[in-house]
């Protein structure tokens, strides 16, 4: 049946009441943490410290921000090279389908490198691979002690993370010249979706060490020869590291206990004046358009674990039309040059690409599988074992969905 | 099936591809971006051993994928061509393709003014005709029958109108082909005064 408006119009009303009322709130917490940020930059050496040994014992509640300068910069757009090159990946997947007994999943990668100058260009591909052998469909631990992980749902779709980072290393490596490059990815460089314990160490090992970092290893070795720096793009950030970071700025304790200084229970604590804002919302205000938040670092357990000379840096940028943010590994934020570099191109792909860096939309673009495309795919193989006479059962409740009966 | 002669990789007659075809008519895919052969110009593709000729009756240039919405780009560049420069993708993501008529083929060496038997294969390459075959072609005008009987899905007097006009430009007496073209169109459609006098205003 289709959706009952009637009765969901009435409930999106009350969000919308809700909403408007919550912002007078939330324009007190914003001037709090503004003054805490302009407060605390004059101190960074101590704040630094403070908050990496609080996240080191593991004693703040709250993932907080390494502070690497003073909190409050705002660094102006420099202007972008004459010639440049981007290249951008991206790409979508066909998850295993438990419905049907061909288990066997698609991750298509689409790819982009677009040339900027004298000699513009665009080349822009895609690559389905299809995983079907016992082998590939699951990650094995090399001991071979534990149960092999299957690989779909998140897992699948971390696994097609990864990938996305070997595209553009494979990409990075065919470059000729010199020109400066920028390489880019949607979504996060922090593999969150392997954080907790979901999954056993060994997934995490061999898709970080055995694999993300491979990857990103490669585009650093080229960087040591040319102008080439690696970045994540993530629209609409729900990041809150920088506000944490403010959170701990501004907490009363000596030392920084959450668990001991405020239980769980606790009711109005110090922090909270400025709890709920994201780190978006502190950035829209200090940022103009086309400015950029000073460097942080990531303090998150995965990073400062597993990802060894990649440590995960981020900033924030103002598009002009949204906040957003930017992640780089530490060995692109640490050199001045490609870092100004990065923040002028990611700027100037937003402007060419209406607001969204026009690389990422384009490899979208190549890598989307529609939904007809899946179904299609699914004929496909059934077509295909037919014509080997092996036959494909399917659960009938697969087969209800795709033939809608009165 | 005879095989086509291999072609120089710098054939500059190879304007582009058969991507849909029907008795009466094909649709090219051009290789270059908005270099569609002109209104009205010969062109030929084939069947097997039967070289079909097509007069263009409709070119077009849009999105290579039909769900993505051309946008203008160029509030602050100088030039058109600056856009292109500024966005590389472009060139990648449209595409410009014509429709022609069919009007004609040959087999056996003869140039047979009527439909041919089947239509032109998909993936058949597609060349413009140089001067000397299109002379051949033209030494017959029976094929303006061909088009001016096409769908009216298309501007068919145009088509007309342009075909003649090019076919006059390679004859070494334009003036008498234009003459003669006339009064076959006069015979041709005696019954449509309005539309001859159309036709013919645009043949000057």
């Amino acid at each position: 049946m289709p959706l009952d408006f009637s009765q969901t119009v009435a409930q999106i009303d009350s969000m919308a009441s809700r909403l408007a009322s919550a912002r007078e709130s939330r324009r007190q917490k914003l001037e709090t943490a503004m003054a805490a940020m302009a407060g605390h930059s004059q101190n960074l050496p101590a704040l630094r410290d403070r908050i990496a040994a609080a996240m080191a014992a593991r004693t703040s509640t709250w993932l907080a921000a390494g502070l690497l300068e003073s909190l409050d910069l705002h660094i102006t757009p420099p202007s972008i090279p004459n010639e440049f090159t981007v290249i951008a990946a991206d790409g979508s997947h066909i998850d295993v389908d438990r419905h049907y007994a061909a288990h066997c999943f698609l991750i298509n990668i689409g790819l982009v490198r677009l040339t900027y100058g004298r000699h513009p260009e665009a080349i822009l591909s895609s690559s389905p691979l299809l995983y079907f052998d016992d082998e590939d469909v699951v990650l094995m631990s090399p001991s071979g002690d534990e149960p092999p992980e299957p690989i779909q749902g998140p897992l699948l779709g971390t696994k097609r993370s990864v990938d996305e980072c070997q595209a553009l290393a494979r990409a990075a490596a065919e470059l000729t010249g010199d020109t400066t490059t920028v390489c880019l990815v949607d979504g996060s460089l922090i593999l969150w979706g392997l954080t907790g314990a979901a999954y056993p160490k060994f997934v995490t090992d061999v898709l970080i060490s055995g694999g993300l970092i491979k990857h990103f290893s490669q585009i650093q070795r080229l960087s040591a020869r040319r102008p080439i720096g690696l970045a994540s793009y993530i629209s609409f950030p729900r990041n809150t590291e920088v506000v944490n970071a403010l959170r701990l700025a501004i907490c009363p304790f000596d030392n920084i206990d959450c668990d001991r200084n405020c239980p769980p229970r606790t009711k109005n604590k110090p922090c909270d004046t400025i709890g709920g804002l994201l780190d978006r919302d502190i950035f829209r205000h200090l940022l103009k358009p086309g400015e950029r938040s000073a460097v942080f670092a990531s303090l998150s357990s995965i990073v400062t674990d597993l990802y060894g000379p990649h440590q995960i840096c981020f900033f924030y940028l103002n598009t002009g039309d949204e906040i957003a943010r930017i992640e780089v590994p530490w060995w692109t934020a640490s050199d001045k040059n490609v870092l100004s570099s990065t923040h002028a191109i990611i700027l100037d792909q937003c402007r060419r690409g209406n607001g969204y860096p026009v690389a990422l939309s384009e490899a979208h673009e190549q890598a989307v599988v529609t939904g007809r495309d899946r179904e299609d795919f699914w004929r496909l193989i059934e077509e295909s074992l037919a014509g080997k006479n092996i036959s494909l059962e399917t659960s009938l409740k697969s087969r209800s969905k795709r033939t809608r009966w009165l | 099936m005879d095989q086509p002669l291999a072609q120089s990789i710098t054939d500059t007659n190879k304007i582009g591809e058969v991507i849909e075809a029907r008795t009466d008519q094909f649709l090219a895919q051009c290789y270059r971006l908005h270099e569609a052969p002109p209104l009205g110009s010969l062109i030929k593709t084939r069947e097997g051993s039967i070289e079909i000729y097509g007069i263009v009756a409709r070119a077009s240039t849009h999105a290579l994928d039909p769900g993505r919405r051309i946008i203008a780009r160029g509030e602050h560049e100088e030039t058109d061509e600056a856009v292109f420069t500024a966005n590389p993708q472009l060139a990648r993501l449209l595409v410009s393709d014509f429709t022609a008529i069919v009007s004609g083929h040959k087999s056996d060496g003869t140039v047979r003014y009527y439909l041919p038997p089947r239509p032109a294969r998909i993936h058949a390459f597609v060349h413009t005709c140089p001067a000397d075959e299109a002379r051949e072609f033209a030494a017959s005008l029976d094929f303006i029958d061909l088009i001016a009987a096409a769908q009216r899905d298309f501007a068919v007097d145009e088509v007309v109108a342009a075909c003649l006009r090019r076919l006059a430009a390679v004859q070494t007496d334009p003036q008498d082909f234009l003459v003669r073209a006339g009064k076959h169109l006069t015979v041709l459609m005696s019954e449509e005064f309005q539309r001859l006098n159309s036709i013919l205003r645009k043949l000057k």
